[in-house]
C-alpha cells in the first residue's frame, strides 16, 4: 500500500529507489499478487450462511439451529473420521451408530453442513465449512413392518431410538485421543476425499483446524468422562442434564456424586406441543415453558450467543402443530372401543388433556419407577441455570431461564402416538406396551434396543432380535443403575381380556 | 511527512492540523463518553414491591465500592471451579437461589456503568432448612445463614485474581459464550474492565490479609474485622472474633435489647448502618432509604415456626422447666433478657469479647461525624448478651461462636459436647434439634469446626446441664415452640 502512494507522488530525483521498475510492471505485479491473495482467501471469505430450508421438515432434519461457531466440527474432519478410525465404529460410517441416511443426501439426518466464522475483536469474519447437529439428532426415527421391508419409513419428531449418541460422542472423542489424529495422518485422507484445498487452506487445516479440533474434542472427552462411571446408554437414550453441568456450568467432572449419575433416559417424541403448553415438561417435569425447554435442548449443540432463535421459533411453531402419525396397521375397532372404557377408568386422569392430573408430577413414592433421573437433576444445577440466556431477548421476550424447578417425581404426559414411543417409561426400560401392563417382575429382565421392525402383537419395536445382517443391537440390562424397570403398576392388575382391549385402544392414540 | 513540509503547504498544513484535532477530540470524547457510560452511568435502582423481596435483593450501596462486573461474576465459577469447595458454582459457598430468580438471595445486581454485583444484609441473614437431603430448601427470612461462607466467597475472588489466567484471553471467550459483546464492549472489557477488576481484587485481598493470619470463620460465621480494619483503619491486633450470624427478626419485641453478641450497641439504626459499612458500602455510597425500609420491616418480621412435629403435652411440661431454669435470663419479661451477662458468669469463649475493643467503639463513635447520620452508642462491655429465644430452633449452632451444634448438645456438660462437627449443612436434625452436623452428607462442602481452635471453645453456659434426661427432653420440646 505504501508503495502505492509513492507511485502517485514520485520520489524526488535525489532519492532514487533501490530498484527502478516501470509503472506498468508495478500495476501488473500488484494485480497478480492481489488476485493470488483473493484466490487464497476466497474459500474463507465467501462462506455460506447457516443453512435454512424452506421446507420445514427438511429444515428440521438438515437445517441449522446455530451451533456453527460454538460446537461445529470441521466438515472435512467429520467426512474422513469414519475412514481413518474405522476400527472405532461398530460398522461402516455414521449409520452404524444408528444415524439415518436418506438416499438423496450426502450426510445422514441431523448432520448440518454449514459454515462457521471466526470472531476477531467482536467482528465476525472468515470461516470454514463445519458440521453441526440439530434437533433431529435425537428426534427422528424409522419404522419397518417386517425384516423384509427394505424401505424404512422415516418419521420426524418421534424418539430417535436408533441413534447411539453416546457411541457418536465416544467415536469423536476417542478418535481425538488416538495418536493417529494428526495433520500428517488426516491430510492425505482429506485430499483423497476430494477437498481440493488451495495452499492457504492446506496450511490453515494443517496448523490450525486439525490441532484445534483435536484440543476441543479432548476437552469434550474430559467433560463427558462421567460416562465412564455410568451404565451404557445404548441407542435412543442420553443422560440429559449431566453434560450441562460439566460443559456449560463448569462443575468439575470428578466431583459429580454417584447419585447424580443414574439419570440416563429415553429421547421423547416432540410432536404436538401446543396442548403441552402449561404442562410440566421433561421427564421429571422440571420446567413448564416449552420454549425454555427447547432452548435447553438446543444448548447441548449451541451457545446462548450462537443459538439461532429464528430457526428455533420456526421449529417450535411447526412442532406445536404436527400430530403423531396414526397407527399404520390393522386395528380391531370393536375391541378398541371396549378398551376406551378401561382407559377412561384406569389411565385417563393422568394421561388425557381433560385428566385432572395431566401435566402434573406424580411423586416418586407413588409412581415407583427408577429414581435416577430425578436425582440427576439437582438443586445446584437448577440454581446455575438461572443465569443462562441472561441479557438476551428475542421478539421482546427475555430469554433468561426462569422456569426451572427441582422436583421429586415424574411428569404425567399425553399419550399421543404412544405406539411409536417404545421402549417405555422414562428410561426406556420396558420394551412394549404389553410388557408395561405386566407386573415389574414379569417384565423382560433384558431385551434388545435399536431394531426398527415393529411388533404388532406386543405394541412396540421388536426387542428379542440380537442382530440383523451383521448389525448388532444393544442388550439392555434392567439390573444396571439407571435401567430399573420397576414402578408404574397402573393397569397391571387388569385381566388379560381387558389388557387386550386396552392395548387395542392405545393403538388409536 | 516533515521532510516534505515547505511554505506553500502551510495552509494545507493548518487544514490537516484542524482535521486531526477535530478527529482526535471526537475520538477522545467518544472514548470518554463510552467510558463514562460503561463505568459510571447510574440507572435507577431495582425496586421491589414487598419488603421481603427488598430485603433479599435490593441494593444497600455495596455495588460501586466492591461490586464485581456482572459478567465476570457469572463466568468465574465456570472458569475457576477448582477454587470452590465443591461443584455447583456459588451454591458451594452456601448461596441459595430461589426458583427462577436470576440472583441468589443476598446478592444484588445494579448498573454502575456496566452491571455490577454486590451483596446486602440477606446474604448473612437469610437461613434455609431442609427436611431431607432431597427436599428443597425452605427460606427463613431474617434467620442466620448457616451455609454462607463470607470469607471463602471473598477469597474465591481474590484467588481468581491472583491466578495468572485472570486475563482477557481466558475470561473474554467465556463471557462471549454467554453474552454478545460489541466491538467497543469487547475493547472495554479487554483493556479496562478485566484488568481493573483484577487490580481492584488484588488490592482488596491485601486489605483482607488479616484473614490469612487467623483461623477461618467458616460457614455461617463472621467477625468484626471488616469493620475494625477496612472501615475504621485500625491496626490488625491479631484477635480472633469468630461469631455466628445472628437472627434479626421480631425487633419490636426486642426493644431496649443490646445488639451484637457482646452487646456493644443498643440502637438498631446504628447497628444496621454499621453492619452495612462492614458489608462493604461506604459513607458516600450507603443507601439510607433502602436500609430504612429494611429496618422498619425487621420490627415486624416474625420468627419462623418450627416446621416439624411437636409433642405439645411434652412441651407443656417443658414450659415449667423453662420457667424455673431459663426464664430469668431468656424470658421476655426478665430483667436480664437482651442485656449483657458478665463473662465469668456465662463462661463461654472470651475471644469475641476481647476482639471488640474500647478503642474500636471510640473510633466508631467518631467515624461519621460529618454525615446526616452518626454513631454515638458504641461501647465496650464485659460479657455476652442473654438473647431472646424466639425462633431458637433456627438459630443453631448455638452459643455466640456457634460452637455447639444442637440444643441437646447445649444441655450437656461442655466435656460431653462434640469436639468437632460440620457446620453449613441445612438438613434439620429433629432428634438433636439443630442442623445435621456429623453424617457424611454434612461433611460434603461443609466446614469442620474444631472446638480446640482459638475462638471456637464450646465451654460455658452450663445452665440446664444438671437437669435429668426427662426434663431435658421436655425442655427441648418446649424450645421448639418458641
Amino acid at each position: 500500500m505504501s508503495s502505492n502512494s509513492s507511485e502517485q507522488s514520485p520520489p524526488p530525483a535525489e532519492k532514487k529507489p533501490f530498484i527502478s521498475i516501470s509503472k506498468r510492471t508495478f500495476v501488473v505485479v500488484t494485480a497478480v499478487i492481489l488476485a493470488l491473495l483473493l484466490w487464497l482467501v476466497s474459500p474463507f471469505l465467501f462462506h455460506r450462511y447457516p443453512v435454512q430450508y424452506t421446507d420445514i421438515d427438511e429444515h428440521f432434519r438438515y437445517g441449522s439451529i446455530g451451533g456453527e461457531n460454538s460446537d461445529g466440527i470441521p466438515y472435512w474432519i467429520i467426512k474422513v473420521l469414519p475412514t481413518v478410525f474405522a476400527d472405532k465404529l461398530p460398522g461402516e460410517g455414521y449409520t452404524s451408530l444408528g444415524f439415518i441416511q436418506e438416499p438423496d443426501h450426502e450426510l445422514p439426518i441431523s448432520f448440518v453442513r454449514s459454515t462457521n466464522s471466526f470472531n476477531f475483536l467482536g467482528i465476525e469474519a472468515l470461516g470454514i465449512e463445519v458440521v453441526t447437529e440439530n434437533c433431529a439428532t435425537c428426534h427422528v426415527g424409522t419404522l419397518r413392518s417386517s425384516p423384509d421391508d427394505s424401505n424404512p419409513q422415516i418419521i420426524s419428531a418421534m424418539p430417535g431410538f436408533t441413534v447411539n449418541l453416546q457411541g457418536f460422542i465416544r467415536f469423536l472423542t476417542e478418535s481425538a485421543a488416538d495418536d493417529r489424529f494428526t495433520a500428517d495422518n488426516l491430510m492425505p485422507f482429506i485430499n483423497s476425499a476430494g477437498a481440493h484445498f488451495n495452499p492457504l487452506e492446506k496450511l490453515v487445516y494443517r496448523f490450525l483446524v486439525i490441532p484445534r479440533t483435536r484440543d476441543e474434542l479432548l476437552e469434550l472427552r474430559h467433560d463427558f468422562s462421567f460416562m465412564n462411571r455410568q451404565s451404557l446408554y445404548g441407542p435412543g437414550r442420553v443422560d440429559t442434564f449431566t453434560s450441562y453441568k460439566t460443559r456449560r456450568y463448569g462443575f468439575p467432572v470428578e466431583k459429580l456424586a454417584e447419585t447424580e449419575l443414574k439419570g440416563i433416559s429415553d429421547y421423547p417424541s416432540i410432536w404436538n406441543q401446543a396442548p403441552r403448553q402449561d404442562m410440566r415438561l421433561h421427564w421429571d417435569g422440571n420446567n413448564n415453558d416449552p420454549s425454555e425447554r427447547n432452548r435447553t435442548a438446543a444448548l447441548a449443540l449451541v451457545s446462548p450467543t450462537t443459538i439461532d432463535l429464528d430457526s428455533l421459533a420456526r421449529l417450535r411453531n411447526w412442532l406445536n402443530e404436527i400430530k403423531a402419525p396414526p397407527y399404520p396397521y390393522a386395528i380391531d375397532r370393536t375391541l378398541a372401543a371396549q378398551g376406551e372404557v378401561i382407559f377412561d377408568s384406569n389411565c385417563a386422569s393422568c394421561h388425557t388433556e381433560q385428566g385432572s392430573r395431566i401435566g402434573q408430577i406424580t411423586p416418586i413414592e407413588e409412581v415407583g419407577t427408577d429414581r435416577g433421573r430425578i436425582d440427576s437433576y439437582t438443586y445446584e444445577l437448577a440454581s446455575n441455570q438461572n443465569l443462562t440466556f441472561s441479557g438476551i431477548t428475542y421478539q421482546g421476550v427475555d430469554q433468561r431461564f426462569s422456569h426451572y424447578k427441582k422436583t421429586n417425581g415424574y411428569a404425567n404426559s399425553l399419550l399421543d402416538g404412544i405406539w411409536l414411543r417404545s421402549p417405555y417409561l422414562h428410561n426406556g426400560s420396558v420394551p412394549t406396551l404389553r410388557d408395561l401392563l405386566e407386573k415389574p417382575e414379569a417384565r423382560p429382565k433384558s431385551f434388545y434396543r435399536g431394531y426398527d421392525v415393529y411388533d404388532q402383537e406386543n405394541i412396540g419395536y421388536v426387542s428379542t432380535v440380537p442382530a440383523e445382517n451383521g448389525k448388532e443391537f444393544f442388550l439392555y440390562d434392567t439390573d444396571l443403575p439407571s435401567n430399573y424397570n420397576t414402578g408404574h403398576l397402573y393397569g397391571t392388575d387388569l385381566d388379560s381380556q381387558d389388557k387386550d382391549a386396552l392395548l387395542e385402544y392405545l393403538k388409536t392414540l | 511527512m516533515s521532510s516534505t513540509e515547505n511554505q506553500p503547504h502551510s495552509g494545507k498544513k493548518r487544514l490537516i492540523v484542524i482535521i486531526v484535532t477535530v478527529f482526535l477530540s471526537l475520538l477522545i470524547s467518544g472514548v470518554l463518553v463510552t467510558g463514562w457510560y460503561s463505568l459510571f452511568r447510574r440507572t435507577p435502582l431495582a425496586t421491589f414491591k414487598t419488603p421481603e423481596e427488598h430485603f433479599k435483593y435490593a441494593s444497600i450501596g455495596t455495588e460501586a465500592v466492591e461490586g464485581i462486573p456482572y459478567w465476570i461474576w457469572v463466568v468465574l465459577p465456570r472458569l475457576f471451579p477448582e477454587k470452590l469447595p465443591d461443584s455447583g458454582g456459588y451454591t458451594s459457598l452456601g448461596l441459595t437461589w430461589e426458583e427462577g430468580n436470576e440472583m441468589p438471595i443476598g446478592v444484588t445486581k445494579e448498573n454502575i456503568g456496566i452491571a455490577r454485583v454486590g451483596v446486602n444484609c440477606a446474604v448473612c441473614h437469610v437461613g434455609t432448612v431442609r427436611k431431607t437431603p432431597l427436599s428443597k430448601p425452605t427460606i427463613l427470612l431474617a434467620a442466620p445463614s448457616t451455609k454462607f461462607d463470607a470469607q471463602r466467597y471473598a477469597q474465591f475472588f481474590f484467588n481468581c485474581a491472583q491466578d495468572p489466567r485472570f486475563n482477557p484471553g481466558f475470561i473474554l471467550p467465556e463471557i462471549e459464550y454467554n453474552h454478545h459483546l460489541s466491538f467497543w464492549e469487547n475493547a472495554f472489557y479487554r483493556f479496562l474492565i478485566i484488568p481493573q477488576t483484577k487490580k481492584a481484587l488484588l488490592k482488596r485481598s491485601e486489605e483482607f490479609q488479616w484473614m490469612e493470619n487467623r483461623p477461618p470463620t467458616g460457614s455461617g460465621r463472621t467477625d468484626m474485622n471488616p469493620l475494625k480494619i477496612t472501615v475504621l483503619n485500625l491496626p490488625d491486633d491479631g484477635s480472633v472474633g469468630s461469631t455466628d450470624n445472628m437472627a434479626i427478626w421480631n425487633q419490636k419485641q426486642h426493644q431496649g435489647f443490646s445488639y451484637h453478641s457482646d452487646g456493644i450497641n443498643t440502637s438498631l439504626r446504628e447497628v444496621v448502618l454499621s453492619s452495612a459499612l462492614g458489608t462493604g458500602t461506604t459513607p458516600q455510597e450507603i443507601n439510607l432509604e433502602s436500609l430504612n425500609r429494611i429496618e422498619e420491616w425487621l420490627q415486624e418480621v416474625p420468627p419462623p415456626v418450627y416446621p416439624f412435629d411437636i409433642d405439645h403435652d411434652l412441651a407443656q411440661r417443658g414450659a415449667e422447666i423453662f420457667a424455673n431454669n431459663c426464664a430469668s435470663c431468656h424470658g421476655f419479661n426478665s430483667e436480664q433478657i437482651g442485656q449483657v451477662l458478665p463473662l465469668d458468669e456465662v463462661g463461654t469463649d472470651a475471644n469475641r469479647l476481647l476482639h471488640w475493643t474500647a478503642s474500636a467503639s471510640e473510633a466508631m463513635n467518631n467515624y461519621a461525624d460529618n454525615y446526616s447520620w452518626d454513631f454515638s452508642q458504641f461501647r465496650k462491655t464485659d460479657g455476652y448478651v442473654a438473647p431472646a429465644l424466639d425462633g431458637v430452633w433456627a438459630k443453631a449452632p448455638y452459643l455466640h461462636n456457634g460452637s455447639v451444634p444442637s440444643l441437646v448438645d447445649l444441655l450437656n456438660k461442655p466435656s460431653d459436647r462434640p469436639k468437632q462437627f460440620y457446620r453449613g449443612y441445612d438438613v434439620y436434625d429433629q432428634e438433636l434439634v439443630g442442623f445435621i452436623s456429623s453424617d457424611p452428607a454434612a461433611q460434603k462442602s461443609s466446614f469442620l469446626l474444631d472446638t480446640t481452635v482459638k475462638g471456637n471453645d464450646n465451654s460455658g453456659h452450663e445452665f440446664g446441664t444438671e437437669l435429668n434426661a426427662g426434663d431435658k427432653k421436655s425442655l427441648i420440646e418446649y424450645l421448639k415452640t418458641l
